[in-house]
């Protein structure tokens, strides 16, 4: 009886603590997502049903960024993994000799994403920028980055270029753990390296490589920062992700209701996406 | 042997040099004086000079970086140590006593693989009823959710590498939950909450989305003020100028995170696992 009071008391803060900050928002977005609210009216909402729900769907954008979300998600995780997996397994040698080169390669994970976004607007400026001055210069020819035709190629390698430490840091820890006599024993077989790889190392790795695709994925996903402080939403919104694309039909053109609705259709999707991915990799554990 | 560790000093300085080549060329160009910045776009400083620096560091109209790093200091400092506060008790009941094991621990950790957004629009509403709209204790809340979900994992994590015997031994010398977390548990703890605290206050440095949309003046974080200075200057950006401000804006949680890379390294590692 004591110890379920106590367990009460040591629970209660972090309790009270996301019913307050998440707990009320969310019956907030509720009750708004069901209105139709402006800027001005922000206190009497006026329940209109699920018209918000169904101005959200019928919109072309709010499509074009979940598609933009999916593709930029599944692209740039992909890369990240790849890349993060042959420089961790190749790096691993010398990493292992010297642990400071860790922090070199990690140093882009610890630079904010909306700094990354603008350092980029500086690398990639037509005058300023060191990038377009030295492919003129070896090569006469630059491309316009930013340009309609390229933009999404630009924002994808940001991304991967900024979060390939992240992948290269998991897969590094997971090389590391495999047992040294493993190698030892394929090695005594004759095993060459690069077949020792995908027969041995590879599959002991395969774990790590789903939760490293997974992350990433979903953090491509929702990405917002660099994005939006390298081009916005992009020309002809063409780099519009779903949470910028919630942010300016919230805070560009006031349609709250429509805003709140979309955050809704994504938090559920997002839910659903979440609890099946946990229920795959729990029956994999299996 | 030797010449493939060569290739491979090669390949590390590629990489290197190619992850963070923003990062080099925005250092380089904060040292170009203004008529160089728009002459020579190139990696080399002709003439380097602190003027860029010196006019980052000086009070004006256009820019206070010192208001800009004290509420990113502040609201970093509340959403770095506020979750571990919550989030310490909890996690030794749900250690030793399964208290939130089933709902509460996948609810907290699976919180980090929402999209943020989804709770800036409802958050905005009511901070603007609480009178929490562009405060920095209003931001400082919103980061401590933010970094609440790996808050928990390490601090559960940690409490269960402590042998269960050292807290018997307490038990039996009678000290009560009370005592016996802050006497007994907290300390053994340090390790971990050194790591949390690090973690979380470069994530609550680095974010970005809501101190877009929750703060307007008077609590604006560097990352948000710094992107400010991109859009307000008009039809030409002065590039050595927005180079300065931006190497201000990243030093702070660079310097902690090279200082701590060994902390965060693992850090990220075990919430990665775990989650």
């Amino acid at each position: 009886m004591t110890n379920r009071r106590e367990n009460a008391i040591l629970a209660a803060p972090l309790v009270l603590f996301l019913l307050a900050i998440l707990g009320f928002p969310t019956v907030l977005a509720l009750v708004y997502g069901v209105s139709d609210t402006s800027f001005q009216t922000l206190t009497s909402p006026e329940f209109s049903g699920l018209a918000n729900f169904r101005q959200v769907l019928a919109d072309p954008t709010f499509w074009q960024a979940a598609w933009f979300s999916l593709r930029f998600g599944a692209i740039t995780a992909v890369l990240q993994c790849a890349l993060g997996l042959a420089l961790a397994v190749y790096l691993a040698p010398l990493v292992r000799l010297h642990g400071w080169t860790v922090a070199i390669l990690i140093i882009p994970m610890i630079v904010a994403p909306a700094m990354m976004g603008l350092m980029y607007r500086l690398v990639l400026h037509e005058f300023a920028g060191p990038l377009p001055h030295y492919l003129y210069q070896w090569l006469g020819w630059s491309p316009a980055f930013l340009s309609p035709a390229h933009v999404f190629k630009t924002v994808v390698v940001a991304e991967t270029l900024q979060w390939t430490p992240f992948a290269f840091l998991l897969f590094l820890t997971a090389y590391q753990s495999i047992p040294e006599d493993l190698r030892e024993a394929a090695a005594v077989d004759g095993t060459r390296p690069w077949r020792r790889f995908w027969t041995i190392e590879l599959p002991l790795m395969l774990p790590t490589v789903w939760v490293a695709l997974f992350i990433r994925f979903i953090d491509g996903f929702r990405v917002f920062d660099n994005i939006y402080t390298l081009v916005g939403a992009g020309p002809g919104g063409s780099t519009t992700s779903m949470s910028i694309y919630i942010y300016e039909t919230f805070l560009r053109r006031g349609e709250i209701g429509k805003a709140m609705a979309a955050a809704i259709l994504l938090f559920v999707t997002a839910f659903l996406a979440l609890a099946l991915a946990q229920r795959l990799t729990r029956k994999a554990a299996r | 042997m030797k010449p493939r560790m060569t290739l491979r000093w090669i390949v590390f300085a590629f990489a290197a040099f190619i992850l963070n080549f923003p990062v080099i060329a925005t250092l380089i160009t904060a040292f170009k004086g203004a008529g160089e910045v728009s002459r020579n776009p190139s990696l080399w400083v002709q003439a380097p000079t602190l003027e860029n620096f010196a006019t980052v560091l000086t009070v004006s109209d256009r820019l206070n970086v010192y208001h800009y790093l004290w509420n990113s200091t502040v609201a970093a400092l509340i959403g770095a140590v506020l979750p571990m506060l919550v989030a310490f008790p909890l996690a030794w009941a749900m250690v030793r006593r399964g208290v939130g094991r089933g709902v509460l621990f996948p609810l907290v950790v699976n919180l980090r693989a929402l999209p943020l957004i989804i709770f800036a629009i409802p958050l905005y509403m009511m901070f603007s009823v609480a009178g929490l709209l562009d405060t920095r204790l209003g931001l400082g809340l919103i980061l401590a959710i933010v970094n609440l979900p790996l808050a928990l994992l390490l601090l559960v994590n940690a409490v269960a590498e402590i042998p269960a015997e050292i807290e018997e031994a307490a038990h039996m010398d009678g000290a009560r939950t009370g005592r016996l977390l802050l006497r007994v548990v907290l300390p053994l703890c340090r390790p971990a909450l050194i790591t949390t605290f690090v973690f979380g206050f470069i994530t609550a440095w680095n974010e970005f989305l809501f101190g877009l949309m929750l703060t307007t003046r008077e609590a604006v974080p560097m990352t948000v003020g710094a992107s400010f200075f991109f859009a307000t200057s008009g039809g030409g950006v002065q590039w050595g100028l927005a180079a300065a401000v931006m190497v201000v804006a990243a030093l702070p949680p660079l310097v902690l995170g090279l200082v701590m890379y060994r902390r965060i390294t693992g850090s990220m590692v075990a919430g990665a696992v775990k989650g």
